[in-house]
């Protein structure tokens, strides 16, 4: 069986990742992706913990009534479950569109990339092309063999 | 001893409990025909929809502790009993925006592979594996001690028996199913147990009139402390405990252990976020039903004079209700209502626990045997042999510490830890090494043992465990968080750069982030698994 049951996750040392990772395509996803995570995760942290911390420095506050006991605190805390809600289904929308697309597009570049310069696995400067890799596919070969 | 005005054994809730059980095993027996090889047994085959994801997402996390225990924490304290589900839920989000698709793409079977993808292998595994036996631990017990006083009070069987038929049940599941039959397990249960709540729900607000906030005034007039009970401050006095609390809820979930696993069981990223929303869909609805359900209680058993019932930790706040919306006690309707809650609270536990010993015994034979002891050269036969020994033993040892520590552990602190633990062991090393290029294999395992052994510490010198506490916190969180990041960054840059840890990191990286090179589903793990586009080029062809 090709995912083998012995080792990690298996590594792919035919691709040029050094590339990859520098490729446009995959600049600007990871741009892209962080322009929205960043934000959202910030935004999430400060409704969160303002949340938690009014609720634990001010429960007065918090446990006054906005309509016939309908509290100030459950109110908030009703927002927080609109907040996961939204900010969940925000981050699919944007995974779809945005995301998975340029995902795609980086990987087959990368891949493209890898074939043109197979079998001479020649790298572009950046550094000395270890393969220490090499020797964790090796035993998953070794058991792909053997099965 | 029966807390609840039933007779000795319950047969209502035992004939309603055999259904279940019946059910599960056919599932298992399915399941056990098309485990044969790792992939299949660890996860599902990776042929688990985005849909169903979610719902086993759900039915792993939604514990006993959250259907029995907030609704009694709820009916106890009001408020306060709802800051627990508003961070169990938000927390999902942090796992969907850091963790969900990079754990898909670049993890095999276990939170350890992503850990030790580029760092040396065996330390990082090792303390990964560490990390995770502690979080199961915790979570475990607190389940099988939660489950036999449950069942002893609700179906009037033995604490002993309870625990012991709960770990046998589950060992089934786990040893002859695997993941297949663990994550269908899952997601019968978590169908079970919304249906149950919908109804439920709907039961107290007819009683309401249909308004809600006529709830809220009936509730705390029937509160013992009417002033506060609308207001935080009746469970936790102290400030700091509240955002230690929070910080462990928000953060912890991205560290357990059990939860990660379950990215693993999906064809592909996409399926990986989809299956986080439908579990926030799923598990947000279940808690905002929780407040009826606990304010229900109170205002409902409050009414009827029969608060006296309930127990010191309001466990049985829920089951009660049901009970008296269904007619009350002695009645035909009160008494099917309570054996069908307490069957869902029994499928409840199963499903976790099974989630749990199957995360467990990934750590004992995926990381610790093949990887670490063996080395990578053991076959797959060998490895899927000594999970299912793996799991036998961490179930045995779980239902004899269980049945011996008894009703004297306490159940909600247990389930604290392994939040606090996850939060502060686990979350910072894996958030770091699918982050940060120069963190390296030092810094993990500094980490990982900082971050654990600072929570257990201050629980241990805290006021939940001695009488004369050395820290009044019994939240640690928020020390033990920042002390797992810091022991991370502090074991990275004190020692050495590590060549392959950096140069690895592009491919970590680039394979979190796109998918490239990510694992394939095989087929026959579940319902027919999509082809994966992204990597429809063979890219696992290692040069030889």
């Amino acid at each position: 069986m090709a995912d083998g049951a012995a080792g990690g996750s298996t590594h792919h040392p035919d691709i040029d990742w050094e590339a990859a990772e520098r490729s446009p395509e995959f600049r600007e996803l990871v741009q892209k992706r962080r322009s929205f995570v960043i934000p959202a995760l910030a935004f999430v942290f400060i409704w969160y913990f303002g949340f938690i911390v009014l609720a634990g420095y001010a429960p007065g506050f918090m446990g006054e009534s906005i309509y016939e006991g309908f509290t100030v605190g459950y109110a908030l805390a009703l927002t927080q479950f609109v907040m996961t809600w939204f900010l969940g289904w925000l981050y699919l929308r944007r995974a779809d569109r945005v995301f998975d697309p340029l995902a795609r597009r980086a990987s087959e570049r990368a891949l493209a990339a890898s074939r043109a310069a197979a079998p001479a696995t020649e790298t572009p400067a950046g550094g000395p092309r270890l393969d220490p890799a090499a020797d964790r596919t090796g035993t998953s070969g070794e058991r792909v063999r053997r099965s | 001893m029966t807390l609840l005005p039933i007779a000795d054994v319950n047969v209502e809730a035992v004939s309603i409990f055999a259904v279940v059980v019946a059910v599960t095993l056919a599932i298992t027996y399915w399941a056990s025909k098309r485990t044969t090889d790792a992939t299949t047994f660890w996860a599902a085959g990776r042929g688990i929809t985005g849909a169903q994801n979610g719902f086993a997402i759900a039915g792993d996390y939604m514990s006993a502790a959250s259907f029995l225990g907030i609704a009694g924490l709820i009916f106890l304290f009001g408020f306060d009993g709802f800051l627990y589900s508003v961070g169990f839920l938000v927390a999902f989000l942090v796992v969907l925006y850091l963790l969900a698709e990079k754990m898909r793409n670049s993890g095999k079977f276990t939170m350890a592979d992503v850990l030790s993808f580029r760092l040396n292998e065996r330390p990082a595994r090792t303390a990964a594996a560490l990390g995770t036996l502690c979080v199961v631990a915790f979570y475990l017990i607190a389940q099988m001690v939660g489950a036999g006083i449950l069942i002893q009070a609700l179906v009037g069987i033995d604490f002993s028996l309870a625990v012991l038929l709960t770990g046998i049940f589950m060992l089934c599941y786990v040893v002859f199913g695997g993941m297949l039959a663990t994550t269908w397990v899952q997601i019968i249960k978590a169908v079970l147990l919304m249906t149950a709540t919908v109804v439920l729900s709907l039961f107290v607000l007819g009683k309401m009139g249909w308004n809600p906030v006529d709830l809220f005034n009936r509730a705390q007039a029937q509160s013992d402390n009417p002033g506060g009970y609308l207001e935080p401050g009746l469970r936790f006095t102290n400030p700091v405990d509240t955002i230690s609390l929070g910080i462990a809820l928000l953060l912890g979930t991205a560290g357990l252990p059990h939860i990660l696993m379950r990215f693993f069981t999906v064809p592909d990223a996409k399926a990986a976020r989809s299956s986080v929303v439908w579990a926030t869909a799923l598990i947000g609805a279940f808690y905002v039903m929780t407040t009826f359900l606990g304010f229900g209680a109170r205002a409902i058993l409050g009414e009827a004079g029969a608060t006296g019932g309930v127990d010191e930790a309001g466990n049985l706040a829920a089951p009660l209700l049901a009970q008296e919306v269904g007619g009350g006690a002695g009645t035909a309707g009160g008494d099917a209502f309570l054996a069908i809650i307490a069957a869902v609270a029994f499928a409840t536990i199963l499903a976790v626990v099974a989630g749990l010993v199957i995360s467990a015994s990934g750590a004992v034979a995926h990381d610790v045997w093949s990887n670490v002891i063996r080395k990578g050269h053991d076959s797959e036969r060998e490895e899927v042999h000594v999970a299912r020994i793996a799991a036998a033993v961490i179930g045995a040892i779980a239902i004899a510490i269980a049945i011996i520590g008894g009703e004297t552990l306490n159940v909600s602190y247990m389930v604290g830890l392994a939040f606090a633990v996850a939060a502060s062991a686990n979350f910072p090393a894996l958030l770091l090494a699918l982050t940060w290029r120069r963190f390296n294999t030092t810094g993990a395992v500094v980490g990982v043992l900082a971050g654990a052994i600072t929570s257990i510490g201050l629980v241990l010198i805290g006021p939940d465990v001695r009488a004369d506490p050395i820290i009044e916190l019994s939240q640690p969180a928020i020390i033990s968080v920042p002390v797992g990041f810091l022991g991370c960054i502090l074991g990275t840059l004190l020692s050495r750069r590590e060549v392959k840890a950096d140069h690895e990191f592009g491919e970590l990286w680039v394979r979190s982030e796109t998918g490239l090179g990510a694992e394939v589903p095989v087929n026959g793990g579940g319902p027919t698994p999509r082809p994966r586009r992204r990597t429809a080029e063979p890219v696992g062809t290692a040069r030889q």
